[in-house]
């Protein structure tokens, strides 16, 4: 569950770019909440901040209503986060990669291993387990990522533009294993500059731009809105143009 | 880190071998600078012009020649040593008595060459002496009249003492281990981190900054010792093993001396990798860290031989000066001394603090979010 209050953050030596000016949105557990909106919105520093990564100037942030800022590192143990920066260790095995940031969450031995295997076997990963991470595909490597991400079973996970760079097939896994996790009850924040995307998967949609968000709720609501007919004319009539938004 | 197979191979075997090689190069050095003292071969041109000067020569086991009518080129291009040229108004001088003129010709710029050098004009002043007391004793003057002054020489130096090119780069190596042993690792697990973009999921993790910067750098402190110990023993089984005596190179490293620079480097082995992880952290791709760290390497590599240049008793303040402390010292443990229980303490205070400073400037580096900006 996370619960977002007037977040801002501007960047610069005098504070003077804006990338995030006041949001306030929740995202409840059991649900995907898509965070949609063209490049430079805001998104990737409205998730780092949420991630406790980036200190907001303003505003609060809160996930199972612990402050990112002052409770960060009990945050940090509550979230799994696929960041853009999704670097594997090359000379680790994609086991090894994983293992590691399960000690580095504090679990070990037998458990940290039969979490690994089942990971490993929803994802599909077993048949690469034990090779080095340095010669793997992209889906390979973000298969990885994303086990590395959930090692530690968090109850809320955040992904930046997480099927950047994938195929297709890549791409039905990470849905497939995002609609797992809502099963499971888990709270889901993903951001994405794809229409469909956000269309495809989410129960929830906040559509940023400029750093502010202009509307948010369900893909029908949106419609109901804009009073027009097609998702797509809804995003285009909420944001004021297309520009920056993939088709 | 041992899994860079390369990387790793190339940094312990270098480490491992450069001891032996080093050495086997200035043993070879110093052989044939003994070689070539011992049979001088001398070319003379005008040998006809004195006759007993090339006799003299020859008594003294000198192998005299005659020289090349280009001996300035050869000197110049190093085929030749060093050449004696007697004036052909040499006898008519010596019969008119005044001095007769010999000239020696040569290049001391070559090192190679200065034993030979030397050796033949200590030959010449010897000849030079000897005919002087004899014309003294033929006038019936007692030959102390004219040497009023006798000089009697004593060295101190224990045998461990002289040798000082080898021990200069024996000491000069250690360091240099200690420096670059931690290099590749240091740089790898902070500017490294940040290429391949694993550094933003590492920081996600509930791990404290100062717990990751605590890891990495006992992580690179325990490769560091690791290339330090294989260079020290690389040296340690030279020196075992090798013939030395006949080469005459006369100082000791021992397991007793192994022991001691393990000690005195100590700081240098928990120093460098923590300036090097800031120096790391503070670049943004490997390559930029890089070249960051030649400027570190000069500025280390250089302290030494300014030092060895200076030729000055050294300062009691050098204890302060990291790299300094510990090349005095090196030196002191290679003369088979003790390096002195307070000096050592002294040299630790200037690393510990570095230390301390260093990691904390990298834990604050990396809980800064600037940290995650431009790749």
């Amino acid at each position: 569950m996370i619960a977002v209050d007037g977040l801002a953050k501007s960047f610069g030596k005098r504070r003077d770019v804006p990338a995030v000016r006041g949001v306030t949105f929740d995202a409840p557990n059991g649900e995907i909440t898509g965070l949609l909106g063209p490049n430079g919105a805001g998104k990737t520093t409205l998730l780092r901040m949420i991630a406790t990564l980036v200190i907001p100037d303003a505003g609060r942030a809160k996930v199972d209503a612990l402050d990112v800022v002052a409770d960060r590192y009990a945050v940090r143990r509550r979230i799994g986060v696929l960041s853009d920066a999704r670097g594997l260790y090359p000379r680790l095995t994609a086991r090894e990669n994983v293992r590691y940031y399960g000690r580095l969450h504090g679990l070990a031995g037998r458990a940290l291993d039969e979490r690994i295997d089942a990971l490993f076997a929803t994802l599909g990963l077993e048949a690469v387990a034990e090779r080095r991470s340095a010669g793997f595909s992209q889906g390979e490597k973000m298969k990885v990522a994303i086990a590395r991400a959930l090692v530690h079973d968090p109850d809320t996970i955040l992904l930046d533009e997480p099927t950047n760079g994938l195929d297709v097939m890549s791409v039905r896994t990470l849905r497939d294993e995002m609609r797992a996790l809502r099963a499971q009850g888990k709270c889901l924040l993903f951001s994405s500059h794809v229409m469909q995307e956000v269309a495809a998967l989410c129960d929830r949609i906040v559509v940023l731009s400029q750093g502010r968000i202009v509307a948010a709720g369900t893909a029908h609501e949106l419609i109901t809105r804009a009073g027009t007919t097609g998702l797509e004319d809804a995003f285009v009539a909420l944001l004021g143009s297309d520009e920056g938004l993939a088709a | 880190m041992l899994r860079d197979r390369r990387t790793a191979t190339v940094t312990l075997v270098s480490s491992i071998a450069a001891g032996p090689i080093f050495l086997m190069l200035i043993f070879n050095l110093i052989a044939s600078q003994a070689e070539r003292a011992r049979d001088l071969t001398l070319p003379v041109a005008g040998a006809e012009y004195a006759p007993a000067l090339v006799a003299f020569l020859e008594r003294q086991q000198v192998n005299v020649r005659e020289a090349p009518s280009d001996y300035d080129a050869q000197i110049r291009r190093g085929d030749l040593d060093v050449v004696l040229i007697v004036d052909d108004e040499f006898a008519a001088d010596v019969a008119r008595g005044k001095p007769g003129t010999v000239r020696l010709v040569f290049d001391r710029s070559r090192d190679r060459a200065r034993p030979a050098i030397e050796q033949a004009e200590s030959l010449l002043r010897a000849y030079n002496r000897l005919w002087g007391d004899q014309r003294l004793m033929l006038r019936g003057v007692t030959v102390s009249v004219a040497n009023p002054l006798r000089i009697e020489t004593s060295d101190l130096a224990t045998p461990q003492q002289s040798g000082a090119l080898v021990l200069f780069l024996v000491a000069y190596y250690g360091l240099f281990a200690s420096v670059m042993g931690g290099m590749a690792v240091a740089l790898d697990t902070t500017a490294g981190e940040r290429e391949r973009q694993s550094l933003e999921p590492l920081l996600m993790t509930p791990a404290r900054p100062a717990e990751i910067v605590a890891g990495k750098w006992l992580a690179v402190c325990a490769f560091n010792a690791l290339v330090v110990v294989l260079t020290l023993t690389g040296f340690y089984a030279t020196l075992a093993f090798a013939p030395l005596p006949p080469v005459g190179v006369p100082f000791l490293f021992g397991s007793r001396e192994f022991a001691r620079f393990l000690l005195v480097l100590a700081p240098m082995i928990l120093m460098l990798p923590a300036i090097l992880l800031y120096v790391g952290s503070r670049a943004r791709a490997y390559k930029e860290a890089q070249a960051n760290v030649s400027v570190l390497l000069f500025v280390v590599s250089l302290i030494p031989l300014v030092q060895l240049f200076l030729q000055r008793k050294e300062p009691d303040w050098i204890m302060f000066v990291p790299v300094s402390a510990q090349y005095s010292l090196l030196n002191t443990s290679l003369r088979g001394e003790a390096p002195p229980l307070a000096s050592l303490a002294l040299s630790w205070l200037a690393p510990a603090a570095l230390i301390a400073l260093a990691l904390f400037a990298v834990s604050r580096r990396l809980s800064r979010e600037a940290i995650l900006a431009g790749r």
